[in-house]
């Protein structure tokens, strides 16, 4: 019986071991560490030119993983991220952002403006001049189309996404096939997203407007762009053809590509790794360390708009029709920048973030609309100070009090977060540090960040403080609208308004209305940035760190020029495999 | 019997109807709905999301939504995602096929491996081997499935190289993973032999189900079989002098197996369900996946399509549980 213990004893232990020596991960085979070009914060890799001598390469497939599945790929349909980075090899807007945050013609042949003619100086006439190419089922690319798009987009009930974006335009005439005039009911600053972010053109005969949630299109667009949708299997992968047909000569390079649907980024990292795939979005700050370790991936990052920040209260919480009355406490403009300075950005960047942010300024931090507003220093002595000045004394145990009222403070986010809960616990301590007791009550994003009839607290006023990302898309316009502007704070008549800090101040209002109603670009950027850094000083949001896009290739890929506006493969024409 | 049958069948109504009820209203207490993911979207204007909520009747109070569901589900019609706008059914028969497949598979294999070993190590209880099935078996159950299906990965594809490559059998050149780290078919331009193909993609993925389960029902097997073992009955077909394979064969097994015929019938619904982590860990779209994703965006169409076909699936698995202990045990009846 004991030698049989004995042999048990012996089993399990060898067992253990292997398990052990199998979890280890890469024992000896450390690279050196040459391989990937990991850049400071700031400044986006240089990504490898093709060589002019040898010229780009033809053939090949490539092969992208993404995290999400994509539910279709009609971007008038869904705004999931990853749909639009998807759909973007097949579809192509009038319009596009190069890397540089710059507008460039796609299917409009000059992007439009004052000065060649295509911009009415009242903005209200848009004249696009249309390429002449061909959808991938080998009709025609006319102005019709825009005018059958437009009409899906606002015909009611067809569960399209911008058909309040859509009802703004008054006719498109086509004075010919290739030349296209929108009439808009009322000027827009960002114009040129109309079918080019706002919706993109769909040909004719893709259905009926009514039947447009159901149409067979929705999974196979029929496109204009370098690549068309050969193959969806749903939750699987997608697979895209070369479009022999392509506008551009000679391009695309790849004969094929192929976007893996993989739900668990430790497995992504493995095949990046292992090779069998060569483009992943969407990394984070935790997959670093072992993409750095990799010599056949090379790295993009760059800043990404917007960022983490805590949105305060400015008004009394509990009574959602009560949008004036001062919060009690964050209704003072002194305590709100106190908490501003007593917050140590640095700490949570290198503590939580692996170093890997940049901190949080302002609304607008990067181009083409950055505004370079200087980030709150941490400054104890001036948050102490602050609250001195606003009658806040600290009290027996250091938490401050005033006329019998502790100062403590609701402090919510999205549960399950790992990141934020730990950038929780931080900022709690530099409060503690000021005398100010933040204490926690996080809920599911599902309900923190909710709509009205879900009684999410944001809309209904019902917080302190709440806490989580959001930003401007590529024209800041919508997003310093609904966030800044008193007409959206949010009320039984507004259920959509997004000004949940209920920040109400008439010049905010004046500068981002004239901003919005601009087709000069410098100008336009000079409004919101005043604007933004209204905000700021009023520190109704307290910008915490902008966290950074993340993607990587394998260096056999080249041609890529990434940005933080768009995916992996927005140039995708332009890249080939060496 | 048969009236047996029937009874229990026509029971199966209200339940599923009541069943119908709480699902649904569990479902509606969630705060989310399909829009919520682009609560935060820059792209899409609050105006907009707040048009599509009326338009899709989310903020309809709970009864008219179950009404409308109800409705339209009793014409045969179970409705349209709110994520796809496809047919909840279209979505599940997608899915369904490669569940079938992946735990399908495991499920069998698990099953042939666990009764042969479960029997041996209960006849040659505290033998080596028993010790060793018994240690496996306590390690199979005990280890974090997510990390036990990220190991294989790591063990089998990552590090180490298929040694066919270039072969007829894998047209790709080498280097090739020894086997995939995910997907149900190789997307390369060397596809190899779509049968080889095949059984190469559910290497991984069925070790890391079988495994778990494996594990489960040998103790199950072992135990049933040691309950038995010792019995006058059996104590009697040996002193009959029958032969010990006759007696384990003939005598032993059926009464050994009960309690695993329960879990099996039990287990079955499941398979419809899907092995979540599997599925996540090896890219495999099955039905653990589109339950978790629908649930995730709170698309409800979707969630009580595949709720309540699991919920039927359980009554009716129930049934052939109870229909199969009468066949087992001559003792039970039900008439």
């Amino acid at each position: 019986m004991n030698a049989r213990k004995l042999v048990l004893v012996f089993v399990a232990l060898v067992l253990t071991f292997v398990l052990a020596a199998c979890a280890a991960p890469e024992p000896t085979k450390a690279p050196a560490p040459v391989a990937a070009p990991t850049t400071a914060p700031a400044q986006p890799t240089v990504p490898p030119k093709p060589t002019e001598a040898a010229g780009p390469k033809k053939g090949g497939t490539l092969t992208m993983v993404v995290w999400q599945e994509p539910e279709n790929l009609n971007q008038n349909l869904s705004t999931m991220t990853v749909v639009g980075y998807v759909a973007e090899l097949a579809i192509e807007g009038l319009v596009a952002v190069d890397n540089k945050g710059a507008i460039i013609p796609v299917l409009a042949t000059e992007v439009p403006s004052l000065a060649n003619g295509g911009l009415s100086a009242d903005g209200k006439t848009i004249t696009y001049k249309l390429r002449k190419t061909k959808w991938h089922d080998g009709t025609d690319f006319t102005c019709d189309d825009l005018v059958f798009t437009r009409l899906v987009q606002i015909t009611p009930n067809s569960g399209s996404l911008y058909a309040i974006d859509f009802a703004n335009i008054d006719t498109i005439d086509c004075p010919n096939p290739n030349s296209a005039v929108v009439k808009l009911k009322n000027p827009r600053g960002d114009w040129w997203r109309y079918f080019s972010g706002l919706g993109y053109a769909m040909p004719k005969n893709a259905g009926k407007p009514e039947e447009f949630k159901t149409w067979a299109y929705n999974r196979k667009p029929i496109g204009t762009g370098p690549y068309k949708v050969t193959e969806f299997i749903t939750g699987d992968h997608i697979t895209f053809d070369r479009n022999p047909n392509y506008w551009q000569e000679g391009k695309p390079y790849i004969d094929k590509v192929v976007v893996r649907i993989v739900p668990s980024s430790e497995v992504g990292l493995q095949l990046l790794k292992s090779g069998e795939t060569d483009v992943m979005w969407n990394n984070t700050e935790a997959d670093l360390p072992a993409l750095e370790k990799m010599p056949n991936v090379a790295l993009f990052a760059a800043p990404q708009p917007g960022g983490e920040r805590l949105i305060l209260n400015l008004t009394k919480p509990g009574d959602p029709s009560d949008n004036k009355t001062p919060h009690p406490i964050l209704g003072d403009l002194k305590v709100r920048q106190a908490i501003a300075y007593g917050i140590d950005k640095d700490s949570i960047i290198k503590n939580v973030l692996n170093g890997k942010a940049i901190p949080g300024a302002g609304e607008l931090n990067i181009d083409p609309y950055n505004c370079n507003i200087k980030p709150y220093a941490f400054d104890v002595a001036k948050a102490k100070q602050l609250l001195d000045e606003a009658g806040w004394k600290p009290g027996a145990d250091g938490i401050r009090v005033k006329d019998g009222q502790r100062l403590r403070i609701k402090y919510q986010t999205t549960t399950g977060n790992k990141l934020r809960e730990d950038s929780q616990v931080l900022v709690v301590e530099n409060m503690k540090a000021i005398g100010v007791e933040f204490f926690i009550e996080n809920q599911p994003s599902s309900l923190l960040i909710g709509s009205w009839g879900a009684n999410s607290p944001r809309k209904k006023g019902n917080f302190d403080i709440i806490m989580y990302t959001t930003n401007a898309a590529i024209d800041p316009h919508s997003q310093m609208f609904n966030y800044f502007h008193s007409k959206n704070i949010p009320s039984a008549d507004n259920q959509g308004g997004a000004n949940y800090s209920r920040w109400n101040d008439p010049e905010t209002d004046k500068l981002i209305d004239q901003a919005g109603a601009l087709f000069d670009w410098p100008k336009r950027k000079d409004l919101y940035c005043q604007a933004a850094a209204r905000v700021v000083d009023g520190a109704s949001h307290i910008y915490l760190y902008g966290r950074m896009t993340l993607q990587s290739f394998n260096t056999r890929v080249q041609g890529w020029l990434s940005s933080s506006w768009d995916g992996p493969l927005w140039n995708i024409a332009d890249q080939w495999l060496k | 019997m048969t009236r047996y049958i029937i009874r229990r069948l026509i029971q199966a109504v209200p339940v599923l109807f009541v069943v119908s009820i709480m699902v649904f209203g569990m479902i509606q207490i969630a705060p989310n709905n399909p829009l919520a993911a682009y609560q935060n979207n820059p792209n899409i204007t609050p105006e907009d999301l707040l048009r599509l909520e009326q338009e899709y009747g989310f903020n309809d109070p709970i009864h008219i939504k179950y009404f409308k569901w109800i409705s339209q589900t009793l014409q045969g019609n179970w409705g349209d995602s709110f994520v796809t706008h496809r047919p909840v059914m279209t979505e599940i028969a997608e899915r369904f096929p490669n569940t079938l497949y992946l735990s399908g598979i495991a499920f069998l294999l698990a099953l042939l491996i666990a009764i042969p070993i479960g029997m041996i190590s209960a006849i040659r209880q505290y033998s080596l081997f028993d010790h060793a099935v018994t240690t496996f078996a306590f390690m199979g159950q005990s280890i974090p499935i997510f990390w036990f299906g990220l190991l294989l990965i790591i063990f089998f594809s990552a590090n180490m190289q298929n040694p066919f490559a270039g072969t007829a059998m894998f047209p790709h050149p080498a280097p090739l993973p020894l086997f995939p780290g995910g997907g149900m078919t190789d997307l390369g331009e060397y596809p190899p032999d779509p049968l080889v193909d095949r059984i190469w993609h559910l290497v991984l993925p069925v070790t890391m189900l079988a495994v778990f389960q494996l594990a489960q029902h040998v103790r199950y097997m072992r135990a049933g079989m040691l309950d038995v073992l010792y019995q006058d009955y059996i104590r009697t077909a040996h002193a009959k002098g029958l032969r010990e394979r006759a007696v384990i064969l003939k005598h032993a097994f059926k009464n050994a197996a009960m309690p695993l015929v329960t879990v099996i019938a039990l287990e079955i619904p499941n398979l419809f369900n899907g092995a979540l982590f599997t599925e996540t860990i090896f890219s495999w779209p099955g039905m653990g996946r589109l339950f978790f994703n629908s649930a995730e965006r709170g698309d409800y169409t979707v969630l009580m399509g595949i709720l309540m076909i699991s919920a039927t699936l359980i009554i009716f698995f129930n049934l052939v549980a109870d229909v199969a202990y009468a066949f087992l045990d001559p003792r039970i009846r039900y008439d």
